[in-house]
Parts: structure tokens; sequence; C-alpha cells
């Protein structure tokens, strides 16, 4: 266990190799403890080297700069013997008698400790640790020798192995085994341990008698037998008296972090953003504060802004960008013919405005998400019923403008803001807050079976869920520190524990909800629930009248004509309503630190806590039971305002980023997830805090920030790359003119419904089922002779529509925070030969022809302002009329009578896939 | 122009391959090979097909990957136990039991209903129900000592193919393709043979690319009619028509992009447009079989029922490799190899349909001087238990074997791999490897290895981590079973 290939070992980060940990007495150090025993004999006869007199002074002089009281770099204090011996992150240092085995004694030897930069131990100081590791490791201070094992390195024995029926939820026998006193108490059979002997002891003499966990019923709880070494703590603990530790666990308080420095907090981004004053640059340039920081910025290198966009290519870009959809003919016109000064900024009103504005935003968050309409993992994939309420939910948040500290403590804490559970009627703002939470049950997951729901499958799905957290609201890349303290971000592993210890209340792996039904509630709004108890009770009184007819009935054949009839009765029945949450379950089980990640390896108890790097390391975490009486603790929704603090530094950064990114095709920081020290560093750094600062000025209002960014002069500009600006900025960091963007999958296909006038705007609801055609395409269920907008279909994890996995819809894995745009030829060949495609070019002629009758001229030029918002140039024209008649030709020889109609269908499916169509400038 | 990303002749060379996210150069290699330091921040950067050259000398150049999902048995196929003989119709569930997925059904110990006997110069122990691999044995590096790290088929499938139990992470043959590119720019990289009968269990996920970018995912070619999907016209047209469409169509883009300078982007476009036109000549020149002899198609097994549908995906594995495709992947629908019941008959089945084309392919590869530089390997994600799994009405002669993580057998054959050689063991029964133990992160490691990849070296930097097929615990490349 100790002598494992270090993953870290090679590795230069600060935090590397050693590492913190409260001694923990598994199999090596079980050894160990025996094994001081039988050499304290040895010890006292021979002599030996002991650590005080010998050792200490080796590592005060090398080693407690960095593992000492004040810093402990990987948890590990070398400036005691009781450090030494409290272990690192990764568990103990050193195997009594086995050199080679003790990790700390391998890092020195090797030469990775102490750091290449530092002085070296001398070959003396090696030999002398590895004399004293060899003879025994002996102190001075003999109790230190002692220290057994503890209620807190059995209890998470029993947690893994016993408690699911022995514990909180379910009390088989009248026996709860979760702490040191209701094993004494015991069960009906009697005190569970008998304190000085194991052997007399039930718990034990069941476990010998493999008895318990039972054999038969492992599978059935998820629950795997006791392995020997854990059943030796077990005995130990029991024969040395039920030893007691006051251990409290570790959380922020008064005393400074020995892990996280001041100096580690000082890294741009873990600092409350300030704004800086707008940098001077001549007003009339300029239209929003944002264009001042991107002017200087410019300006440092002899440029200008680039001059601004047409019209056309303005309604187009900002219609894509706020509403995802292509703007209507009519919408164009109206924007072109406008003459009024701000034309442009009613445009925006009128499209952020628009239900279309929350339909397409909703994907970018559902992408941080990692949304899903079904669990991923299993073969089947089974779907998630309930999961498009969640989807709903955020369609109306952005629509409503639900300012983002709101959105944040709905979905990360919605069940602890208000009570539902007593409560007279659910209205719209209690279902929203439950509905949120589904924002925490998004990860792929197998545990809605037993076989797949065993501690370590929990522990991913908990881990998939913090990543989520980690890369969406805070952007860092947290769960890096799962098995280890972050290699690069000074995040110990103690605090992702903390985290986690946040979240027990929902997320318990010893006490987990199985996916599916368990993680149900019915608290939708009563106006809902009302209408669904209405219609059952309408069918079940309707079925029962045929039913009493069918009885009475003797005809066979009109028995049978009942039976029918009562069978469309029947399957008037909806499914009962219900939505996919999480919530508090009020008794969290004790959260210890997993060394290594390794579930059956459990290190230091630790409480709740936020990343200390991101406070000043010194006030502890404050939560409560939201109202009285609630069951509930509270800390989500602490962990949610305090992320909502305007002094918070990453919260209001990290989303204004996003924002900031998905109109101007890259984020000021580019790694959209990673904020941290391997991030990008920001492109602008002043104005990355200014606009965080100016989010939280306005409330958290997404829409005001969107108004405020695509009214900028910075976003109006045109695309054209000069070769100046190729010269000087060809990858656009400075913003001198405006990306040009291939659309995203569901855009696309979007887009090509709306030209085609088959596009149904029917929002929200269940999603749309998909269909697998011959050969593996799939594509979604149409609806009232339309297909309804992309957000809507299933998004079931192994069953994307096609089109859109082509288009580079992301896996969620466990969400996506970036999409990337491949070029690839599936591509061009789904455009090209797609049937749906085509069909959908039909329609686009047939309502071409429609609005301006059969002339191919005018045709034409109607398909250009519908597809593209323009007219076509000349050349255009001509060549599209040129296909038109070649096309008509070919069609006319092969014998059809719609040769017209057929050519025009060529030009509008050649539109389809041209460029101009599928970029935006 | 100096400062444009490429010039146009090596513009279109990656762009015949379809080019990734185009926006600024970067030295791919470097960025994929290099050694473990501290991630430089991410760039934007693009990918492409293009064939590389490894880190060291290959031995193979092309992987055909036999998966033979659902966990072929390994007492029963390659390694034989007299202590299952002997102790027959013995308990030993409670010796097993955490490890048996559905403890009501356990039997006791339960022998081969097979017969064993040594092949080849090697004098490789194979069981009756594979004849026509038992004449192919020197040809195969034999690994009686794999093993996994859970039971259950779907989280055991996403190990074998990806390295981790969970979705979302890029399988093997995207992590190849991304190291090494491919020969042939005018067909997929990667490409999966999938059972016209049905999916494997995980489905489309077995050939994800997982966090790296889609062009590494495997293409699935179907083994008739339209090999890839929307590969042909889907509606009745005069192929005038289409010709003079597409034209429009690139005199369009012509247009846009002599208006769009330094977007590299809109050649990528136009070039897709002009690959798609020559896949659809490449694959299905690739796949027409027709012109393959009478005896090759008999040598496959595809003019017998039974053989003819794995037969044909094999025969169109070699047509691919010879073409320059990098990997390959044959699958068979649902789970021939997970033989709960009736193993006596099940997994007879199982070998009838995929033997003779094995072996065919083996044979086949080797008379065309390919087995030398392509690598094939057969092998499933588990294995199965020694006692019997018993039906309802608790029949033994109705009995198969459940799941067992803890053994698995598999071979590889060809570049740079021993023939006639067995590594490893499992205890007595058979149940656990427990000499020279091969962990699924070590077989990577030494597929990786045989294609001159280091598995700790080929990565990718995502959310601040390099990621690795083999992740973070050490692996070993299995160094006995090298030629």
């Amino acid at each position: 266990m100790i002598s494992r290939t270090s993953p870290y070992r090679t590795h230069t980060g600060r935090y590397s190799a050693v590492t913190y940990c409260r001694l923990l007495v598994f199999t090596a150090l079980t050894a160990y403890v025996f094994f001081l025993y039988e050499n304290r004999g040895v010890a006292d006869t021979s002599e030996p080297p002991f650590f005080e007199t010998t050792i200490q002074p080796i590592f005060s002089k090398h080693c407690t700069d960095c593992h000492g009281p004040e810093v402990q770099e990987g948890g590990l204090d070398l400036s005691s013997a009781k450090g030494l011996l409290q272990g690192s992150e990764s568990g103990p240092t050193f195997r009594a008698g086995n050199a080679e085995q003790s990790t700390l004694f391998g890092l020195i030897q090797r030469g990775d400790m102490p750091p290449a930069e530092e002085e070296q131990l001398s070959e003396a100081e090696i030999e002398a640790i590895r004399i004293w590791i060899e003879s025994g490791a002996p102190f001075q201070d003999a109790k230190l020798g002692d220290s057994g094992p503890t209620q807190h390195d059995v209890i998470p024995i029993l947690l893994l192995r016993c408690v699911v029926c022995h514990g909180g939820r379910s009390q088989e026998a009248g026996l709860d085994l979760r702490t040191r006193e209701s094993l004494l108490r015991g069960g009906k059979s009697g005190p569970a341990v008998v304190s000085g002997d194991p052997q007399k002891s039930l718990l034990i003499q069941r476990i010998h008698k493999q008895e318990m966990p039972p054999r038969r019923a492992l599978v059935r709880v998820s629950v795997k037998p006791m392995e020997a070494t854990e059943l030796t703590v077990l005995e130990q603990w029991i024969a040395q008296g039920l030893p007691k530790s006051d251990l409290q666990p570790d959380i922020a308080n008064q005393v400074a972090d020995p892990l996280v420095s001041n100096e580690d907090r000082r890294f741009w981004s873990f600092q409350s953003p300030v704004a800086a004053p707008l940098p001077e640059v001549p007003l009339e340039t300029i239209s929003t504060s944002i264009d001042s920081f991107i002017l200087r910025s410019l300006r440092n290198v002899q440029l200008h802004f680039s001059p601004p966009a047409t019209r056309s290519v303005l309604v187009r870009r900002l219609s894509f960008n706020l509403t995802g959809l292509p703007p209507t003919p009519s919408e164009v016109e109206q924007f072109l013919a406008d003459p009024t000064p701000d034309a442009y900024e009613k445009l925006v009103d009128r499209l952020l405005a628009s239900p279309r504005h929350g339909e397409r935003w909703a994907t970018h968050w559902l992408d941080v998400a990692g949304y899903a309409d079904s669990e991923g993992s299993q073969n089947e994939d089974r779907v998630r019923p309930h999961m498009w309420r969640y989807r709903d939910y955020v369609i109306r948040a952005l629509n409503q403008d639900k300012p983002y500290d709101r959105f944040l403590h709905e979905q990360l804490a919605g069940d602890e803001l208000t009570e539902y559970e007593n409560v007279e009627t659910i209205d719209d703002a209690i279902y929203d807050n439950l509905v949120a939470t589904g924002f925490l049950r998004t990860a792929p997951d197998r545990t809605f079976a037993a076989i797949t729901a065993f501690v370590p499958d929990r522990l991913e799905v908990i881990a998939d869920e913090m990543q989520i957290f980690g890369s969406a609201i805070l952007g860092l890349t947290i769960h890096c520190a799962r098995c280890h303290t972050h290699k690069f971000d000074p995040i110990p592993q103690r605090d992702y524990y903390r985290l986690t210890a946040i979240f027990k209340d929902g997320f318990d792996e010893h006490d987990w909800l199985k996916s599916q039904g368990p993680r149900t509630l019915n608290f939708v709004t009563t106006s809902e629930r009302t209408a669904w108890q209405a219609n059952k009770e309408q069918v079940e009184q309707e079925a029962a009248v045929v039913q009493e007819k069918i009885t009475a009935e003797e005809n066979e054949e009109k028995k049978k004509q009942l039976e029918t009839e009562l069978q469309a009765i029947n399957q008037r029945h909806q499914p009962e309503p219900r939505i996919r949450a999480l919530w508090s379950r009020g008794v969290p089980s004790p959260t210890y630190v997993l060394l290594r990640g390794d579930y059956k390896n459990a290190g230091r108890l630790v409480g709740p806590g936020v990343p200390s790097v991101l406070t000043d390391g010194k006030t502890p975490f404050i939560f409560a039971p939201p109202w009285q009486g609630a069951q509930k603790t509270g800390r989500r929704l602490a962990l949610a305002k305090w992320l909502t603090e305007p002094s918070n530094p990453l919260t209001a950064r990290v989303m204004a980023n996003r924002i900031w990114k998905h109109h101007f095709g890259r984020g000021l920081v580019t790694s959209l997830d990673n904020f941290g020290t391997t991030g990008a560093s920001p492109s602008h750094p002043e104005l990355i805090d200014w606009l965080a600062v100016e989010f939280v000025r306005r409330q958290w209002s997404m829409k005001s920030l969107h108004r405020m960014l695509v009214t900028s002069t910075t976003y109006r500009q045109s695309s054209t790359i000069t070769e100046e600006l190729a010269a000087t900025d060809l990858e656009g960091t400075l913003l001198s003119r405006m990306p040009l963007r291939r659309m995203e999958g569901e855009v696309l296909r979007d887009a090509l419904l709306q030209i085609s006038n088959r596009l149904q705007h029917i929002p929200y609801g269940p999603a749309d089922s998909i269909t697998e055609m011959e050969g593996g395409l799939i594509t979604t269920e149409p609806r009232q002779g339309g297909w309804r907008r992309s957000v809507f279909a299933l998004h079931r994890r192994t069953k994307m529509p096609t089109i859109l996995e082509n288009f580079d819809y992301p896996q969620m894995g466990p969400n996506c925070l970036d999409r990337r745009a491949s070029v690839v030829a599936p591509q061009a060949l789904h455009l090209l030969n797609n049937a749906l495609v085509s069909e959908w070019a039909d329609s686009f002629a047939m309502r071409v022809a429609s609005e301006v009758g059969e002339n191919p001229a005018k045709q034409i030029r109607r398909a250009y302002q519908i597809a593209l918002g323009r007219l076509p140039r000349e050349e255009e024209q001509q060549i599209g009329l040129s296909l038109y008649d070649d096309c008509k030709k070919q069609w006319l020889e092969s014998g059809v009578t719609d040769a017209p109609q057929r050519a025009f269908k060529n030009v509008c499916h050649a539109l389809m896939n041209s460029a101009a169509f599928l970029y935006i400038d | 122009m100096s400062h444009y990303p490429f010039n146009r002749r090596q513009l279109f060379q990656t762009v015949g391959a379809g080019l990734y996210s185009a926006a600024l150069t970067d030295l791919f290699t470097r960025d994929v090979y290099a050694t473990n330091t501290k991630p430089s921040p991410p760039l934007t950067r693009e990918f492409d097909l293009q064939p590389r050259t490894p880190q060291r000398r290959p031995q193979a150049e092309a992987v055909i990957h036999l998966f033979m999902n659902g966990g072929p048995s390994q007492m029963d196929l390659f390694d034989p136990k007299v202590e299952l003989d002997r102790n027959h119709g013995k308990e030993h569930f409670e010796n097993i039991a955490g490890e048996v997925e559905f403890p009501e059904q356990a039997g006791a110990i339960m022998r081969s209903p097979f017969k064993f006997k040594q092949h080849g110069q090697s004098g490789m122990w194979v069981s009756d129900i594979m004849p026509h691999l038992s004449e192919q044995v020197d040809k195969i590096s034999l690994i009686r000592s794999m093993y996994t790290s859970n039971l259950t088929h779907e989280p055991a499938i996403y190990k074998i193919q990806s390295g981790s139990e969970f979705i979302g992470r890029p399988t093997l043959g995207a992590w190849v393709t991304y190291g090494l590119g491919t020969e042939n720019q005018n067909l997929p990289a990667y490409v999966v043979l999938d059972d016209p009968l049905g999916l494997p269990v995980n489905g489309v996920d077995n050939w994800q690319s997982g966090f790296l970018p889609p062009l590494y995912q495997g293409t699935r070619f179907r083994a008739t009619g339209s090999p890839v999907l929307n590969l042909k016209p889907q509606f009745e047209e005069p192929t005038r028509v289409t010709d003079l469409e597409r034209d429009l169509i690139s005199r369009l883009d012509r247009i846009h992009r002599r208006e769009r300078q330094f977007r590299p982007e809109l050649d990528a476009k136009i070039a897709s447009y002009e690959l798609a036109a020559r896949m659809q000549v490449a694959a299905t020149d690739a796949l027409d079989l027709s012109q393959e002899t009478a005896a090759t198609h008999k040598l496959y097994g595809i003019d017998q029922e039974t053989t003819s549908s794995y037969g044909r995906r094999c025969l169109i594995a070699r047509r691919l490799i010879e073409r320059g495709v990098r990997f390959v992947q044959l699958y068979i629908n649902s789970q021939i190899w997970d033989n709960h019941s009736n193993i006596g008959e099940s997994l007879k089945n199982a070998c009838e349909r995929t033997d003779k084309p094995v072996a065919g392919l083996l044979f086949d590869l080797k008379q065309r001087g390919l087995l030398d530089n392509t690598l094939v390997a057969w092998g499933g994600e588990i294995g199965r238990l020694p006692i019997a799994q018993l039906p309802a009405d608790k029949d033994p002669a109705k009995a198969g074997r459940d799941h067992n993580k803890n053994a698995i057998v598999a071979w590889m054959a060809g570049g740079g791999v021993k023939g006639g050689y067995v590594h490893g063991a499992t205890d007595d029964f058979g149940f656990a490897a427990v000499e020279d133990k091969v962990y699924v992160a070590d077989w990577h490691a030494t597929l990786l290895h045989l294609l001159g990849l280091h598995h700790e070296e080929l990565f990718y930097e995502r959310n601040g981590l390099k990621e690795r097929l083999t992740g973070v615990e050490p692996a070993r490349v299995v160094r006995e079973i090298l030629a």
C-alpha cells in the first residue's frame, strides 16, 4: 500500500510527492504497529537511534520549511514525531522495519525530495534515516508507537459494509452500526461489541462465520464482503477496548491554513475582481464601456476597430446570436427600413424579448450542466423520463431574465430555499426551485441497478457532479484534487472532500438514492397535479362504466367493440408528473478524505467547506437549517450564497466570460473551464474584471449583459480580415474584427427547418422521441407536419439525431464547456445526400414559389432573402439561373412533369449547402 | 501572405482529411508526444488525420481488433483445467461469493463440456470448438492471465475500449488515429464493421472519440448496401443533375471565399465537399467483394450461411488494411459470448460463426505478407466463472457460466508479436489470473507499444490534465509476447 509507484513522483508541481493524512490503520500499517510491539524489546537492549535525537534534526534542517507547522505541503508536518506519525495526504510515511517500502525514504533516496533546487541530504543523513526505519523506527517517547485504531478507523469500514441494513434508513434487528455508542447499545440480540474481547463480540462472530454481510444478499444491497484486513482493524479496536478519539472534523477555523498560503491567494483569479477606471479613449469612437478596453489594446499595436458591418450582416449575426435562428425577411426589412438612430437597439430588444432567446441560450447552459435525457453508462441507456422539466426551467429562467445569483441558488439549493412538503399549494416558484436542482442530477449514472450501484460506482457519479460544479460555476479543475492535492492549483485534496461534504446530504455514497424513481419528487404545481388527478379520475370513471357494460354484454361482437373502447379510454391515462431532483436528506454520513481516491482507504475526517484559496482560510463555513423544523442541513444553500457574494473571486468572472465567448467567439479567458494557474491568461485582464463587477452591479442580469455586449462597437465590427489585421492580429485575440462562425448543429437544423417553413414553435414539455432508420440514421419525430426546435429533441446519449452528431454535438462526459467545430466529409455527405434535408429543400422551394410565383429570377432573389437575409449579387444570380436552366433541361429529359419545380429545388438545396448559409459573418 | 497559417498545397493536404477548428497552427507532434511537463495554456489547435511517424519504430502499422464482446469462456476455449474435471459438482460458491453477479443462480463447480487438444508446433491447447484457429496457433500469442476491474458488461466494455469504466473517454481506435493519423485520406482512419444483426452492448459508444475531436471517432461501414450513412443520395435524381448542383455549390463557395481572405475554414469547407465525393468512390470500391476470387470467399467462409456474415467483415477488414486504413474493428451483434446458459451449445454456436473467418483472416494476411505489419487482436471484456450458473429449474444440463472479472483470455497475432506463445496462467480452477498478470491497461500499453507509441507519452490536454488511454495508474508493456 505504501510502496506502490507513486503517480506524483514524476511531477514537478509544487504540491508534489508527499501528502497529508492522519495515521491510518490498514494492511501495511497494521503490520507496522505489530512490528513496533515486537521490536520494543529489541530497542531497549541494543540502543538504536531514536527519532528525536537522530532523525528530527535532519528533518528540521532540510524539510520543515515546506513541511512544518505553518506550511504543510501535502499535509505533511515533519517538525515533530506526532506530525510524522500523522502521515501525509498519501497516508503513512514510513513502514517500520522496511525502508524500501517507506514512501518517505523512497522519495529521499531517489532524490525527489528535497526538490532539486534545495540543498540535498548527505549520504550519511540518508543512511541514518534508513537505519532508523530498518531498526523498527523507535521513538524515545514510546507511547507514540501505541496509537492504535480509533472509532474513525472503524466507522468507514462499517459504513462500507454494514450500514445499508444497520444504519439511518434501515435498522435490521434493531441494530445501528454508525457510531461507537450505537455499537455498544447493540440491537435485539444485545450489544454488537464486547469491549476488550473481539471473540465474544457478536459483530465479529457473525462476520467470521460469513453470515454478515449475508452472502446471498450482497448484490441486492450493493455491498461487498468485508476484507480480512478490515476485520483485523475491527478486532484490534475491540481488543484494545474501543479507543475513542475526540478528533473533530477538519474545517476552516481561526488558525491560518497551513495548506494554502496567502501567496497562493495572490493569483489574479483568486482575488476579488475590482473594476479599474475606464481607459481613456476618444469617446466618439466607442458605444459602450467595454469598447474603451478593447480600443486601448488595439491602439497599443496601432490598430483601430474594423469598419462596422453592413446592416444586413448585423441583423443576421444578431439574430443567430440571440435566438439561434435566421432573421425572417420581414425582420430584415423592418430593420433596414428603420431610419431612427436607435434602430439597432430596438432590434436587440425585440430579439431579447423573443421566446426564442431562452431556447437558444438554454443550449449553452445545458452544455455546461451536462444535460441528457438518459442515464448513459449502461447498454439500454435508460431514458430519464422527467429530466425535460429541468430543460424547461432553464429556458424559462433565461427568458424571464432570472438574475444569475438566483439562478444558481435554485440550481444548487432549490430544496432549501422554501418549504415544499408542508404547504397547501405548490406554486410556480416552489416548483421551479425543485426542478432547478435537476442541475445536480445530470451526470451519467449507472446506479439504477444494484449490480452497478456499489460505493465506487456512486463515487464516480459524485465525482462527475463535482466536475460539473467546478468547471461550470467555479471555472476550476477541482476534480483534479479527488485523488491527491491539485498538481498546479493551490487546492489541497482536503478541499475537494470538504466540498463533497457540503453536498453530502444529497450525495451520500453510504445512503444512496438509486437513479430513476427514487430520485423523483411529486411536488409539481398544484394546478398540474390537480389536472392530472382529474384526468385520472375521469378515465377511471369512464373505464368503470364501460367495464360494467362489458361484463353485462353477451354478444361477442359487441363485447369486442366495447373492449376496444375501453382500451382507447385507458390510453388517456397520463404518467404521474414527477420531478427529477436533488434534496437534502437531513442526516449526512461523516466525510473522510479518501487516500488516493480509493474508497477503501479512508483518511482524515473533514467537515463542509469551500476551497480555502478562495477565502482568507480562516473564516468558518457557516450553515444552518434553512427554516425552523427543516430536516435539512442548509449546507448547499450556504454554498450558493457564498458563491454569489459580490466578493467571490470566480462566479461572476466565469459567467461573464462565458457570455462574452458566445458573443465574440472566444473568451477573454479562452479556457472557459479553467481559471486556475494552468488556464489561459486573460487577453484583457482589466476588462474581465470590469465586466465581472459590472455584471454584479447590474443585479446579475444576463439580458442586461447581452445588451451591453451586442450594442458595443466591438460587436458591430465587420468580420473581414485585411492584410494589416492578418499581420497583427491573425488569431483575433485583440478583437480587431468579429469572427466567422459555422452554425452549431442545433442552429443548423433549426435554421434549415425555419427557412423551409417546417419549424413548429411548440415550446416546452416532454422531449420529442427519436426514430432510428435502417442503417442507424437517427431523426426526431415530426410534430404537426413539422419539427420542433432541436433543444426539444430527446437528448438520449447514445441516440442523438445524426445531424447534430455530425455537426459536433458533444458527448456529455460529464459536461461540455466549449464546443468544437469540425469540418469533415460526413457533414457534406449529410447535407448533400440526406433524405430529410432533401425534403426540406423541397419545402423551401415550395415556400418560395408560394410567395413569389414561378419566375425563376424572382424565386432566386427570394430564396436568398430567406436563407441569407440579403439579395443575391449579380454573379450569384447569374450562376443560379444558369444552374436552374441546366437542371431543368436534364429533368425534362428524364421525363418528369414538374421539371421547373425540381430544378428550383436544386437551387434551394445548393443554397442550404453553401458556405454563405453555413457560416455567419 | 507570410502570416497565412499554411500554404495552399499544405492546406489541401490537411483538409483532405478534414480540418479541425482552424485558427492557428501549432506543433502538433510536440503537443501529442511531449513528456510530462506542466500543461501549456490551451490554444485553439487544429487536428487532422495526416499520417504521423510515431516516437519509436513501429512493429505494426495497422490494427484489426476482433472484439468478442460478452466474455469468451477461458476454461472452455484456451485454458484447460483438470481441477474442474476432478471437482466437478462440488460446492464452491462461498469461496467466491463477492464475485458472483447472480448468487441465487450459483451452482457447483462445472467441468468444460469440450475436449482439449494440443496443436501446432507450439503444442498450444485449444478446445475442439475452434478447429480452424487450431491450425493457426503458431501465429498467435495467447494471454491467459488478463483481468479487469468490473464484472458487468457495460463498465467492463468501456474499460477495455477506453481505459475507464465510464462513458465519455476516447476509445482505443480514437487514440491510435489521434496518435498516428492514417495512410489513406479518402477512407476513414478508423473503420467499424458492426454486425447487420444489431449493435453490441454500449452501442455506438464503443467507437466514440470521447473528449478527443470527433475526427477520431470510428466510422461505421455497413457490410451491405451503402457503407456509410448518407454516402449516396437518398432520393431519386439524374446523376447529371447531382453533378450540376455540386458544381453550383462549389462556385458559390469560391465566390464567398474570394471575399474572405485568411479564412482557412472556408477552404476546409470546400475541401470537405470534394473529399465527400472521393470517399463515395473509395468506400464503394473497398467494399466490393466481387473483386475477390471464389477461393478467397471460401477461405473466409463467405460461401456458408453460418460464417458468411462474419467472413465478409473479416475480408473487408483485410481490404481496408490493404488500402491504408489504420484501425479496423469488428463486432458481433449483442452478446454471443455471454454464455449464461446452455454453454455446451451456445459457446459452440459462437465459435461456429467466427472460427473459420478468423482463421481465414490470419491465413490470408500471412500469405499476402500483410501479417508482418498488421496487428490482429482477439478478445472480450471479461471472462467466466468456474462454477455453473443454473437456470430456474436447476437443470445442470442447461447450465452456463456467470461473469468473471478476474480472468480473461485474449490473443494477439502479427506485427511484432511472437507466434505459438502462451503468456501467464490462472489458478487451478481458472477463476483468477495468478501468474504474469496482465491488467487491461497493460494490454493497452502493449498494443500502443507495437504501434510505436508510448502509453505515457500519448496524451491529450483537457481540464488541466494530460489525459491518457492508460490513465494515471502505472501500466506495463507485456514484453514477453514481443517477437
